[in-house]
């Protein structure tokens, strides 16, 4: 028996009799991570983990154990008492009957780098060596799962990610691109390299110029476009719904929330990517489904708990308490590579943003602040590069700004995008730019 | 005793090759409770306990972490960390030394003057419960749709054990209130979310005054949706409160003074700094700007006496009025610049590596009341809460977006405005200051750096402060 399954078999019998329901969730994993700074190796880092998280329920209150120790069973025998000192919940509802599926996908390479730790061949892999002054990170992970629940859920998974990003530079420019997979695709990961030295040279050769504020034709690069489109998944959650963070709450299925060339879907089902999933945590299926068709508002992301305060079905998304995302697809248009300067004509290419924040939930109104290479299109040729421009907007107008996609897609995970997510360039009609004067700032 | 364990690993790291190695064991254990609307969703406990493990071999830096206190998941963490170093030395043109110090060996903990201990979780829920019934969720025609807030309290306990002679015990409770309140007017709807924390027992509930808190972010819903105007635009005299100065002392003094920055150690993530090029002595800022970075602050969320390196904390003068100062330094970024550690090495839990962090950063007062800040302001505004920020990467241009802001005539706060916009670079920010308030007053925040992901409480703070001709949108 392995560790995994002896604690969910200790667990079960911890807690059998003393509540009315319960679902246990063990994943034990292992990881490698290189981080590199100024073209040198600054730490490579690995972990050995062991999550316990358990569910319970009674008469209609919850609560939510979560342990990363030794051995959690003496402090759990404990806390399920914690059951006792609480009230009903609005939010509660009966665990559902199980109906998952086993979905595991294992790269023997990755899970062999996870597990020794040994990191050595990710950089020559990659021929980071020659690339100069980069920064960057690059992770493998294996981990092991097995879901139990007292209505008949016992289901066990296992997985890999290969993931990473890098931060090339050249002078005074910079570029960015990441990667993430579930297999030791040097080749995806070395495009994503490519990609970021590329942005980084272009930038480098054209002359700086700074646009005026105001609202421009704008192409986002996947990295940006990764970070902003995951605001709207988010904001798909019914428990963003509940919590007052979605700019969807006043819409509902079937009305229109973006433009019509724009399709999001939801992929747990698609092992490629490392948020798969065949079960969520209540040990309902997953499936692929779409959230926005065509402009549409298709569903919001369901657990039981929160498709009954909505009177909808559970979308196989449980999060324990609410719900959760898996991997996300954006259905890819039809420019090519080659088009998309072309398909702009006149306008701003941004290639990577940070720090997204909300001025206004409900509403969407946010802005967000462009980093590494950005470029002034003209006549569908880069012309100039720029730097600290902002995006300030609201989400409901990009969407529905969204006039055209790229057919090429990317699969992109970083610091800013959370979930896995595989999309193609995007362009956007009509988006409002800002930026203070920049008297005696750094050349940088 | 985990603290044996610690030394052993320390020990067999050195036998494998090290020339430095550090064991911390970390622990975070809590409970939380959830409310939706002022009734309770559900509560969890959580326990995250573990050893980390850090070793220098050959110039090399790795580190290694396990969530088990046994010697043999220990020992494997300490064969992963010296082989992880390894992998580093290995493409290395500048090798990892640590600075010499004067090392702790101490040990301290913050006292709970109302333990955490001393009530049930049950009664805990009551005492939320019962403060929040003291918050009104409707005001005037404004509806509150949405009122969430999570109860927090955990305490952090650390031993630490360097090759080189630290050796810190802490122990350090926290409690920690965040909420968020969405309301609406006719088709208009905004949010405020804000945090409420400190270290100590659950003093630190007691004593926030946490009703009045809420009620007076509803007070400021009603005014944003249902009474305030379009914002003026141009160059005009700004007063900030100091809920805005604390957030971007942080912002943009005390991410830009983290040495780890400055070297592009972070550079794929949080970014650099616009002190890669402006150096210490550069005047950066009017004389009235004096920011400081204190991790001893009693009570304060970033408290900490001793860092997790073992180095001793003191407080550091970022901006010396109005002149870059130090820098904040962990020992490896302390040996490259000379200067030495200042404590600033932080990691939120045994996942995580020490890196430089800040503790509590805030602007230092000046000697003016808040009605002599606005008394010859001849047209102006007043922004006295926000609720989006952001700021480059290199820490130069800052967004400040009001939710509830005043017009100032005449030396007088006049009607309310939305939704106001200070867009401004860092330096034009601390130049046009030119007035500081005496009423310095700290927040709650949780920084954010790191990969993967380090969350770590701070506090952020100032008093009001005045700025001359500043662009507002």
């Amino acid at each position: 028996m392995s560790v995994v399954d002896d604690l969910v078999s200790a667990i079960e019998s911890i807690v059998k009799g003393r509540v009315d329901e319960y679902s246990v969730k063990v994943v034990r994993s292992r990881s490698v991570m290189v981080k590199l700074a100024k073209g040198e190796i600054s730490v490579t880092q690995s972990w050995d983990d062991l999550g316990v998280g358990l569910y319970i329920a009674r008469d209609g209150k919850i609560a939510v154990l979560e342990y990363e120790t030794s051995d959690p069973r003496e402090a759990i025998s404990r806390s399920v008492e914690l059951i006792d000192k609480l009230e009903k919940s609005p939010l509660y509802a009966p665990l559902p009957d199980a109906s998952g599926e086993e979905l595991s996908f294992v790269d023997p390479r990755v899970k062999e780098i996870a597990e020794s730790g040994d990191a050595s061949g990710l950089i020559s892999d990659l021929g980071l060596e020659e690339l100069g002054e980069v920064a960057g990170m690059i992770e493998a992970s294996y981990w092991e799962k097995r879901l139990v629940t007292s209505k008949g859920a016992d289901f066990g998974e296992e997985g890999t990610s290969f993931e990473g990003y890098l931060r090339a530079f050249r002078g005074e420019a910079s570029g960015q691109w990441s990667w993430v997979s579930t297999s030791y695709d040097v080749g995806l990961a070395s495009r994503a390299v490519e990609k970021a030295v590329e942005l980084a040279e272009e930038c480098s050769k054209l002359p700086a110029e700074n646009p005026e504020p105001g609202r421009y034709r704008v192409l986002l690069s996947p990295m940006i476009a990764g970070n902003l489109i995951e605001t709207a998944a988010r904001s798909l959650s019914a428990g963003a719904v509940f919590f007052g963070f979605s700019y969807f709450a006043d819409k509902k299925p079937g009305e229109r929330v973006a433009s019509e060339v724009f399709s999001l879907r939801e992929t747990p089902r698609d092992s490629s990517l490392p948020f798969f999933a065949g079960f969520d945590d209540e040990g309902v299926a997953t499936r692929d489904k779409e959230l926005i068709s065509r402009g549409i508002l298709k569903t919001f992301l369901h657990n039981t708990k929160t498709a009954k305060l909505m009177g909808a079905q559970t979308t196989g998304n449980a999060g324990w308490v609410l719900p959760r995302l898996f991997n996300l697809h954006v259905e890819p248009g039809d420019l090519s590579d080659g088009e998309l300067f072309d398909a702009l004509g006149n306008g701003l290419y941004f290639t990577n943003n940070w720090y997204t924040r909300f001025q206004n939930y409900p509403q969407g109104q946010f802005s967000t602040v462009t980093r590494d290479a950005a470029f002034i299109v003209k006549n569908g040729k880069p012309v100039a590069c720029t730097k600290r421009l902002r995006i300030s907007d609201t989400m409901p107008s990009l969407l529905s700004s969204i006039e055209a996609l790229g057919k090429g897609l990317w699969q992109i995970k970083w610091w800013e995008v959370d979930v896995p997510t595989r999309l193609p360039h995007i362009i956007v009609s009509d988006l409002g730019i800002s930026r203070p004067s920049l008297e005696g700032g750094p050349r940088l | 005793m985990v603290e044996d364990i610690l030394v052993r690993a320390v020990e067999k790291a050195l036998s494998m090759g090290a020339s430095y190695a550090e064991a911390r064991f970390h622990s975070n254990r809590g409970f939380q409770s959830y409310f939706l609307n002022k009734q309770l969703i559900g509560a969890s406990h959580m326990d995250e306990t573990g050893v980390a493990i850090r070793a220098v071999v050959s110039g090399g830096l790795g580190f290694s972490s396990t969530s088990s206190t046994s010697w043999d998941h220990v020992e494997r963490a300490v064969e992963r960390a010296v082989a992880s170093a390894r992998t580093s030395s290995a493409r290395l043109k500048k090798p990892v030394v640590l600075s010499e110090e004067r090392l702790g060996r101490a040990r301290y903990q913050v006292e709970e003057k109302i333990g955490l201990g001393s009530l049930s979780e049950h009664d805990k829920i009551g005492m939320v419960k019962e403060e929040m019934g003291s918050v009104e969720l409707d005001v005037g025609d404004v509806k509150v749709q949405s009122f969430t807030l999570s109860y927090n309290e955990w305490v952090e306990e650390k031993a630490i054990v360097t090759s080189d002679g630290a050796r810190i015990y802490s122990k350090i409770p926290r409690v920690e209130v965040f909420y968020n309140l969405s309301a609406a007017h006719g088709d208009r709807r905004a949010n405020r979310w804000n945090q409420v924390a400190g270290t100590g027992g659950l003093e630190v509930f007691k004593e926030s005054e946490l009703a009045s808190t809420i009620n007076d972010d509803v007070r400021s819903l009603q005014i944003s949706l249902a009474k305030a105007g379009s914002p003026p635009r141009g160059r005009l005299d700004v007063v900030l409160s100091p809920e805005i100065v604390g957030l971007s002392m942080h912002e943009a003094a005390g991410h830009p003074s983290e040495a780890d920055r400055v070297l592009g150690r972070e550079a794929a993530q949080a970014g650099l700094s616009y002190r890669v090029e402006l150096k210490e002595g550069y005047a950066i800022g009017s004389e009235q700007v004096t920011v400081i970075d204190d991790p001893t602050i009693p009570g304060s969320y970033g408290y900490y006496l001793f860092d997790d390196e073992g180095v001793p904390a003191r407080p550091r003068v970022l901006i010396d009025k109005g002149r870059l100062a130090e820098l904040l330094h962990n020992r490896e970024t302390g040996h490259l610049y000379g200067v030495g550690s200042n404590a600033s090495a932080r990691a939120v839990d045994y996942r995580s590596e020490p890196i430089v962090r800040m503790g509590n950063t805030y602007l230092a007062p000046g000697d003016y009341s808040f009605e002599e800040l606005l008394e010859d302001v001849r047209e102006g505004v007043y922004i006295k809460k926000y609720m989006e920020w952001n700021i480059d990467d290199y820490r130069w241009i800052a967004r400040y977006v009001g939710l509830e802001a005043y017009i100032i005539r005449q030396g007088e706060l006049a009607e309310p405005v939305r939704n106001v916009v200070l867009e401004v670079s860092t330096k034009d920010y601390f130049s046009r200051m030119d007035a500081v308030g005496k009423d310095l007053t700290f927040f709650a925040g949780t920084c954010g750096k790191g990969e993967p992901s380090q969350p770590l409480p701070v506090w952020m703070g100032g008093p009001h402060v005045r700025l001359r001709g500043v662009e507002v949108r």
